[in-house]
């Protein structure tokens, strides 16, 4: 029960972070937290207190926790970390166009 | 490793591979790297044709079917392509579409030209993998990457405006695809698998709640991708932002994209009698009425002709959205006629807005004015097209609002019915709005040094391959609503693989 209270207290502050903030830094943030806490979750789910999946030939394990959810999440991550950069240097960009990373003043200076 | 049926592969490997070339041919002259890449999306688009004559008989049959398995076969997670009639229709409109934006682009960017087709080429091949794939992960993969590759794409000219737009569309995609993946992992926990044909088979083993909360995080995401109306504000900004040939794809190709994979999670893996068992059929089906409302109400405030189109599509993926819903045989002809009608019409009036551009200052309503005279024959070929759009009876659009509209009635709902014809009539008021702006005669006074500075360069850097693909897109457009027909034996397999998915799961898993 931790691990799903964790990733709902995490997944509303990145949501919290993304809406209500005006910052554009402070929204790649919420939206990082929120990848974040899907991926606790999963690894969370995924550990069911077996070994690595990784073994050698010949030898047996008998519990091992699912390699998928954490090539799953490897997978996210990088997604994750790319959009991040994107993301960044876009606002960047914007900076230089505009001398502002407010969300409320962009949408001022444009109408 | 299985070598069976590696055209599919090829289908997604051949854009990389044409993108990779793209991107090292800074050193080729102009002349070579065009016609490369009109080869790369030319011989995309004999391939899918191929696949196509090849199997007519076995399409005709409804019973195509094309498998391809990359990894072991005996593990459970290998990478799979699957095609059936529904993907075989959209690989073929979708790639029929790109290559004319292709050619389009090949004489309308003029800047940075290799990085551009590099960009385009990845998009299609993301697009052709989301359209092939038989497995939600990939899925997944590919879908982010036509958000993340279609970003620098809309933000190509550095300005405010297109940055904030980038940004903006990136923003919500990802968000899209945070709530897509919440889902993966959700069925993922309960059934232990990610083949869709495996989904679909046990889904009704999961408990009520947990198919809820599956369910409506892909209504989520699919309703941020598509722009329906709660989350539609980033789509009229960022597709009115980027180079004409960006908008095209973007409202023509990859909205019906979306739509596809909407049709593929709703009707083949999840099976659509658990949305109307959860009640949340008709609550989409109403919100995307409203959307569609919404989306015609507010094209007729915007005064920049992009961001009307983009308002305009909000209204028809509203429309298709809704009709699809109904979930009847007449709805799913009508719906996927209007996916072709309407993937037709709306990259033709973007790419005839690009051409248009190069003869005013801006998209602006008032810059327009008189420009109905400088381009006689691109703008009635515009005003064709808006006739199509508007659906106007010897046009491909007046074909397929026939049909939504037939569907609505049959299935005795007024509502569908009334959006349709008032979306018509609004759809009428703003394009007269903006072809009698087009045909105001100008002052005699003579125009400034810098409009007529650009009208002579746009002169002569014009050619003809440019206006020739906005004729190419009314011609089809006039043909297609002549002779609608020539559509009806590929929608209607296509409508057999959405009422049985039963054939596309038993074929993907034992094959």
């Amino acid at each position: 029960m931790f691990n799903n209270l964790v990733f709902i207290i995490l997944f509303i502050l990145g949501l919290y972070a993304l809406i209500m903030k005006t910052n554009l830094i402070k929204n790649v943030i919420g939206l990082n937290l929120m990848e974040a806490a899907v991926f606790f979750w999963v690894i969370s789910f995924s550990d069911i207190g077996g070994e690595v999946a990784i073994h050698k030939l010949g030898e047996e394990i008998t519990k091992f926790n699912d390699p998928v959810p954490q090539a799953l999440t490897l997978t996210g991550i990088v997604i994750g970390a790319s959009t991040a950069a994107l993301l960044l240097t876009l606002i960047i960009e914007l900076n230089k166009f505009s001398g502002t990373i407010d969300r409320d003043e962009l949408e001022g200076l444009n109408d | 490793m299985n070598w069976m049926n590696i055209e599919l592969v090829l289908l997604i490997l051949l854009p990389t591979f044409t993108a990779l070339i793209m991107y090292f041919s800074t050193g080729f002259n102009q002349r070579a790297r065009n016609s490369l890449a009109v080869a790369g999306a030319g011989l995309e688009l004999f391939l899918v044709l191929s696949l196509f004559i090849f199997n007519l008989e076995a399409v005709k049959e409804s019973d195509f079917f094309l498998q391809s398995t990359m990894g072991y076969t005996d593990t459970p997670f290998v990478i799979n392509f699957a095609m059936d009639n529904l993907s075989l229709l959209f690989s073929l409109i979708v790639t029929g579409a790109v290559f004319l934006i292709v050619v389009f682009s090949t004489q309308y960017i003029k800047d940075k030209e290799n990085i551009f087709f590099a960009l385009f080429f990845l998009v299609l091949a993301s697009i052709q993998g989301s359209i092939l794939t038989a497995d939600l992960f990939t899925l997944y993969l590919f879908i982010e990457a036509v958000t993340v590759l279609t970003t620098p794409l809309i933000s190509f000219k550095k300005t405010k405006e297109t940055t904030r737009a980038a940004m903006q569309y990136l923003f919500y995609g990802i968000t899209g695809g945070v709530f897509f993946f919440i889902s993966i992992i959700l069925i993922y926990f309960n059934l232990g698998t990610l083949k869709m044909a495996a989904v679909a088979e046990s889904f009704g083993l999961i408990s009520t709640p947990m198919q809820l909360t599956i369910i409506i995080f892909f209504l989520l995401a699919l309703i941020i991708k598509l722009g329906i109306f709660p989350i539609h504000f980033w789509l009229p900004r960022a597709h009115s932002a980027c180079p004409a040939p960006i908008s095209a794809l973007l409202s023509g190709v990859l909205l019906k994209v979306y739509l596809y994979i909407f049709m593929r999670l709703f009707w083949t893996m999840i099976a659509f009698d658990f949305l109307v068992e959860l009640h949340l059929s008709t609550f989409v089906l109403d919100l995307a009425l409203v959307s569609s409302l919404i989306g015609h109400i507010f094209a007729l405030q915007a005064d920049n002709l992009k961001k009307m189109l983009a308002y305009s599509s909000i209204g028809h993926i509203g429309m298709i959205l809704a009709v699809l819903m109904l979930n009847t045989e007449a709805a799913f002809y009508g719906g996927l006629l209007h996916i072709i009608a309407h993937l037709l019409m709306k990259s033709g009036l973007f790419l005839s807005s690009g051409y248009l551009l190069r003869t005013t200052l801006s998209h602006h309503i008032d810059d327009l004015k008189g420009i109905g005279h400088k381009n006689r024959l691109v703008f009635i070929a515009f005003i064709i097209i808006c006739l199509g759009t508007i659906g106007m009876p010897p046009l491909v659009g007046f074909v397929s609002k026939w049909f939504v509209l037939l569907a609505f009635l049959e299935a005795r709902h007024f509502f569908g019915a009334f959006v349709v014809g008032a979306g018509s009539i609004i759809a009428l008021i703003y394009y007269l709005r903006y072809i009698s702006q087009a045909y105001e005669t100008v002052k005699s006074e003579s125009p400034s040094l810098r409009e007529e500075l650009v009208s002579i360069t746009a002169f002569f850097e014009s050619t003809n391959i440019m206006k020739n693909v906005i004729y190419i897109f009314t011609i089809l457009i006039i043909f297609f609503g002549l002779s609608f027909k020539f559509f009806e034996m590929p929608i209607n397999t296509a409508i057999f693989e959405l009422l049985n998915p039963q054939k596309y799961i038993e074929l993907v898993l034992g094959g």
